[in-house]
């Protein structure tokens, strides 16, 4: 059976009719599906066992202080479906918290620690929340990749 | 295993250049058997995924190439692309067969370096670095009579290229392409099949098919192990969609079949370029793109040297970028590396050949 996007966004809202927030087809064999942060764990578990999304390709953050969230993005790839699922989830911005997806696509673990020292967003469960890519004398509790940090020169 | 032996040695690879690049990769050791590779972050970070929120879409191509100057073309097209896809731009049929000249010419250029620097790292092959430099320079004129530059091209802009194939173009790349054939056949009989390189990297650092697809490595590594999947196929972007080749596959996943895999590919490529020239389109090369583009959201997979390039952009509807976010496959790449230890024996004297089988380019793991 060859699955079309429908079908993928179908077999996940149909298991998680209250997790799933929003889900569409923003291009052929591209999907966005966006899950509060209690379900992400399980979505994502979902999406690895039983729809065989088991190649990750990276993780990020984006910031919208006007509407004061932070929504972080996992993209996904599946050998099987050929498609990209970019599973998506909104925290709050005054405390951003998500739990880690580190457990389901180990890859992520280093994704999230990009994402806490540039975003401060707090993963629970991580096992190693260190620095990555900054220097160790960076202040702390300044995050350069959000929308209110200024570059020093502009 | 480690806690019965007590004699684990902490070896810092790195930063300074002992074949490693400007990265450092912490070794622990026991004797000559290597238990971890971990890779140290950061040296090169520069922030380029910020800086882009300065500039606006055209000025951002210069910082983006920095990512990878060794394959410009492919990653400056990776953000060019996203941007595109945002704001729904077509582009003209003769800009897309020019980028896929530009492309595979950056493909080669990038190739080249990698297995020069891999032969010198197997160990008694400079002459096979100043082969490929050599071979190497006729492509960066070919690139400089296109584009003007033999690094960083620019050459990418959202709506198409920034100019037309220029004359007599077409014969010197044939010539080129014509005496670069050659060459291949004098790398695969000294090179890939000569009896050192072999030793030093027939069944090392195997990756099999299954955790090349868990752990997510891209490119080389990942068609290396069997994993059919190049974006050009996969997405037929610009004109591969309506070029015939073939996508390079290994099965054995070890040091060797990543580089046959490059090898295959530099075939290809010089089959690419041939064909692209022959059936390019006539037309215009770029169409008017506004400075400012609507609100949205882009996303982009480009297959530069190294492996899949993913590039997401939110627009919100100024001249510049909202955020940009780079999934790069050296970090991707270079994590699988990191893994590599617990999956195969490597020796102290592998862990060059190995790290350089993934060929990382640590520039666009910091970004």
């Amino acid at each position: 059976m060859t699955w079309s996007e429908e079908d993928i966004i179908k077999a996940v809202t149909e298991n998680f009719k209250e997790l799933v927030t929003e889900s569409k087809v923003l291009k052929p064999k591209r999907i966005s599906i966006t899950v509060k942060p209690d379900g992400l764990v399980s979505v994502a578990t979902f999406l690895r066992d039983s729809l065989g999304f088991d190649h990750p390709l990276g993780a990020g953050a984006i910031d919208y202080p006007a509407e004061n969230k932070m929504q972080m993005v996992y993209y996904l790839w599946s050998v099987s479906k050929r498609t990209i699922v970019m599973l998506k989830a909104d925290t709050p911005r005054d405390n951003p918290k998500l739990p880690t997806l580190s457990g389901v696509w180990d890859q992520m673990n280093l994704h999230e620690r990009e994402a806490w020292e540039m975003f401060g967003i707090v993963f629970e469960g991580h096992p190693k929340l260190e620095r990555l890519l900054l220097p160790e004398d960076w202040e702390e509790g300044v995050y350069p990749l959000r929308k209110d940090y200024k570059l020093p020169e502009r | 295993m480690m806690s019965e032996t007590k004699g684990i040695m902490r070896i810092s690879w790195g930063p300074q250049h002992p074949m490693s690049g400007q990265f450092r990769f912490i070794l622990e050791t026991d004797g000559e058997n290597v238990y971890e590779i971990i890779p140290d972050f950061g040296f090169t970070h520069r922030g380029i995924e910020k800086i882009l929120e300065y500039r606006t879409f055209v000025q951002g191509i210069v910082p983006f190439e920095r990512l990878a100057m060794v394959d410009a073309a492919n990653v400056g097209l990776a953000y060019v692309r996203a941007i595109e896809d945002a704001a729904n731009i077509e582009v003209p049929k003769r800009a897309q067969y020019i980028r896929t000249i530009l492309c595979e010419i950056s493909r080669i250029n990038s190739h080249l370096y990698a297995i020069g620097l891999a032969a010198e790292a197997a160990g008694g092959y400079p002459a096979i670095f100043l082969w490929t430099t050599a071979d190497r320079e006729l492509f960066l004129d070919l690139a400089e009579m296109l584009t003007g530059a033999r690094w960083s091209y620019s050459f990418f802009i959202p709506g198409g290229v920034r100019a037309d194939i220029p004359e007599g173009f077409k014969e010197k790349a044939l010539k080129v392409l014509s005496y670069f054939e050659k060459r291949l056949i004098a790398y695969r009989d000294s090179w890939l099949e000569n009896e050192i390189w072999l030793t030093r990297s027939k069944g090392i650092g195997k990756l099999s098919t299954e955790d090349a697809i868990k752990l997510g490595a891209a490119g080389p590594s990942l068609r290396g192990s069997g994993v059919e999947l190049d974006m050009r196929k996969e997405d037929k972007y610009e004109a591969y969609g309506e070029i015939d080749f073939r996508m390079a596959v290994q099965k054995e996943g070890d040091c060797q079949a990543r580089f046959m895999v490059r090898f295959l590919e530099m075939i290809e490529s010089t089959r690419i370029i041939k064909q692209a020239l022959e059936n390019m389109p006539p037309g215009p090369f770029k169409k008017p793109v506004p400075p400012k583009l609507p609100k949205g959201e882009g996303f982009a997979r480009v297959e530069t040297a190294r492996g899949e390039m993913d590039v997401h952009v939110i627009l919100d509807g100024s001249d510049k970028p909202y955020r940009v976010k780079v999934c790069a496959p050296s970090f991707r790449n270079l994590y699988v590396i990191s893994k590599l230890p617990k999956l195969t024996k490597i020796l102290v004297a592998d862990v060059p050949v190995v790290v350089w089988s993934f060929d990382p380019w640590y520039l666009d793991a910091d970004r």
